[in-house]
């Protein structure tokens, strides 16, 4: 029987903003072209489905040391993930993630924002970051930082009216992400503020 | 919360996103239903729609079903087809968690089962175990759309 | 009847066309046949015991048949299925897939008024009607099928050729403080996401503001 390959090693994930990529060190065979397959597990196939594994086609004899498993990863529970070598008919032990994979724990990143004064009117263009996300956009008249108005905007991927200004004072918004799937918020973008009738200064 | 949704069954009230059961359905919608040929016959809706329950079943109602795609329905679905096998398993770990989160309802009491919902269930297992398993639980799969409905 | 049955070949694409749950059974004539084939039309409420014929589709030589009265109960999912006649042959019935008018109509875009002052403009929105049986039926407005339903509506400068966009969820909309003596022009698309639907975006309403009259 083949020499046994030996299994992928520093399996780990990367998740930012709800895209999910499960990475390993690649297997070193000299003059051999290794290629690696992925599994996943949810809470579910642990508990009600005799801890079943489910193959990701993708990422199924692939000679990428990462996969993007964002698809797969699509309910807030604790996933379980497993990568194998194979070169021909052999076939390393599965290398497990350590520890469960839950996407609640994506780190969510503050989104671009470019904040506008078009005459009276005060406007916001958020960066599109995807279906998952809403933006909370916070905005007040410098000075009167206790009477913060808010609104949430649900697409992101045009100018969006916020509110009509007053001549005189700078108006500041903010913005953060919020992520209904998983109900979290990401932290606060660095404010910026406009004036009516054009100008804009960002604020430190 | 900015846009997690309310919903309410009765006293309880449960913040869950549907959003992503209803993508999941949707993308294997007519693959499931294509594989269930009896047209005459309603695991859900048989005698009678789920609309026809007074909010105050509503919860113990939602709670039985969630339980019951958990339980009997989903582990039965397994199809040749990859794709679709890593759709069902997106819906049944998201039902994992929204069944939890119903079952605080349930221990805090506010999930009471009237004789109505509790003969309506029975009714849906009936219906359930009047077809063999593969067949009742592709039927039940497929009408996932009419449970959803009915919680929107 | 002496008619020897499946030998025609059937009738193709079979599906419902729903708009504002008008829901309309399409289907285009079996492969190969020309003019002279005729069609019979059946419907079932899923999970019900029988099928129905729908007499006003019985022997009809077009290739369409409104079902919208049948399927008008949008907490029922249907079936509809099409036999095509010609020269003593027939063929099959060949049905629908499942349908749920609830989540697979599709919806029209908003009824939009504008009217306008000196500085602003005023918007009014109108969602579609759900389909009814005659004029005198009692008028349903999607907003009431889809209670999550809310109205993206577009603000378009002429002048500058800015577009600004709001998110509203009653029906109207005034957006003040604007340039006098400025066409603007207005349309809306209406988003509902449970379940997810959205309508096209209407076609564009202008109107000027008016001049300013100290200027």
């Amino acid at each position: 029987e083949d020499a046994l390959l030996p299994a992928p090693q520093n399996i780990s994930i990367l998740s930012i903003n709800m895209k999910h990529f499960l990475s390993w060190s690649p297997v070193i065979i000299q003059g051999e072209t290794v290629r690696y397959s992925v599994e996943f597990q949810g809470e579910y196939e642990r508990d009600y489905v005799n801890e079943s594994w489910i193959p990701i086609c993708e990422c199924s004899l692939t000679t990428a040391t990462v996969c993007n498993i964002t698809e797969d990863i699509s309910a807030t529970v604790a996933y379980n993930l497993r990568v194998r070598a194979d070169i021909g008919t052999r076939r390393s032990e599965w290398g497990t993630l350590k520890g469960f994979f839950n996407r609640i724990t994506t780190s969510l990143t503050p989104p671009l924002m470019k904040v506008i004064a078009d005459g009276y009117h005060l406007l916001v263009e958020l960066e599109d970051m995807g279906p998952a996300f809403q933006f909370c956009v916070f905005y007040w008249k410098k000075g009167q930082e206790s009477r913060v108005q808010q609104k949430v905007v649900k697409e992101a991927s045009s100018v969006v009216h916020l509110d009509t200004m007053e001549a005189g004072p700078d108006y500041c918004v903010k913005a953060q992400t919020y992520v209904e799937a998983i109900n979290r918020s990401s932290s606060f973008s660095q404010t910026q503020c406009v004036r009516a009738q054009g100008g804009t200064s960002m604020c430190l | 919360t900015a846009g997690n949704r309310i919903f309410h069954f009765g006293h309880c009230r449960v913040s869950m996103s549907m959003t992503e059961i209803r993508l999941g359905f949707t993308a294997i919608k007519a693959n499931i239903q294509a594989r269930d040929p009896v047209r005459t016959v309603s695991i859900l809706s048989h005698p009678h729609s789920l609309h026809k329950f007074k909010s105050s079943d509503r919860c113990c109602i939602a709670h039985h079903l969630f339980n019951f795609y958990v339980d009997k329905v989903f582990k039965h679905c397994k199809t040749e087809d990859s794709y679709i096998n890593r759709k069902i398993s997106s819906i049944a770990n998201s039902f994992l968690s929204m069944k939890r989160k119903l079952r605080q309802c349930h221990e805090q009491n506010k999930c009471m089962c009237g004789e109505e919902s509790t003969e309506k269930f029975k009714q849906i297992l009936a219906n359930y175990d009047g077809l063999n398993v593969t067949s009742a639980a592709m039927k039940s799969l497929g009408e996932l759309d009419i449970l959803l409905d009915w919680m929107e | 009847s002496g008619v020897l049955c499946c030998s025609l070949p059937s009738p193709r694409n079979v599906h419902f066309e729903s708009i504002n749950m008008k829901n309309v059974l399409h289907w285009s004539p079996p492969e190969g046949t020309g003019h002279g084939v005729l069609y019979k039309v059946k419907y079932l409420v899923y999970g019900v015991g029988k099928w129905i014929r729908k007499p006003e589709c019985r022997n009809i030589n077009r290739t369409w048949c409104d079902l919208s009265s049948e399927t008008s109960d949008y907490e029922d999912q249907y079936y509809a299925s099409v036999k095509a006649f010609l020269n003593g042959m027939c063929s099959d019935w060949i049905e629908t897939t499942r349908f749920n008018p609830l989540t697979d109509t599709k919806i029209d875009p908003p009824m939009v008024s504008v009217s306008s002052t000196e500085k602003s403009i005023s918007v009014i929105l109108t969602a579609p009607e759900k389909w009814k049986r005659s004029p005198e039926g009692e008028s349903i407005s999607l907003l009431q099928v889809y209670p999550g339903l809310q109205y993206n509506v577009s603000v378009l400068n002429k002048k500058t050729k800015k577009r600004w966009w709001f998110s509203i969820s009653n029906n109207t909309l005034v957006v003040p403080r604007l340039e006098p003596g400025t066409p603007y022009c207005v349309s809306a698309q209406i988003r509902v996401t449970t379940p997810l639907l959205h309508s096209a975006l209407s076609k564009e309403y202008c109107i000027v503001t008016l001049k300013d009259k100290t200027a």
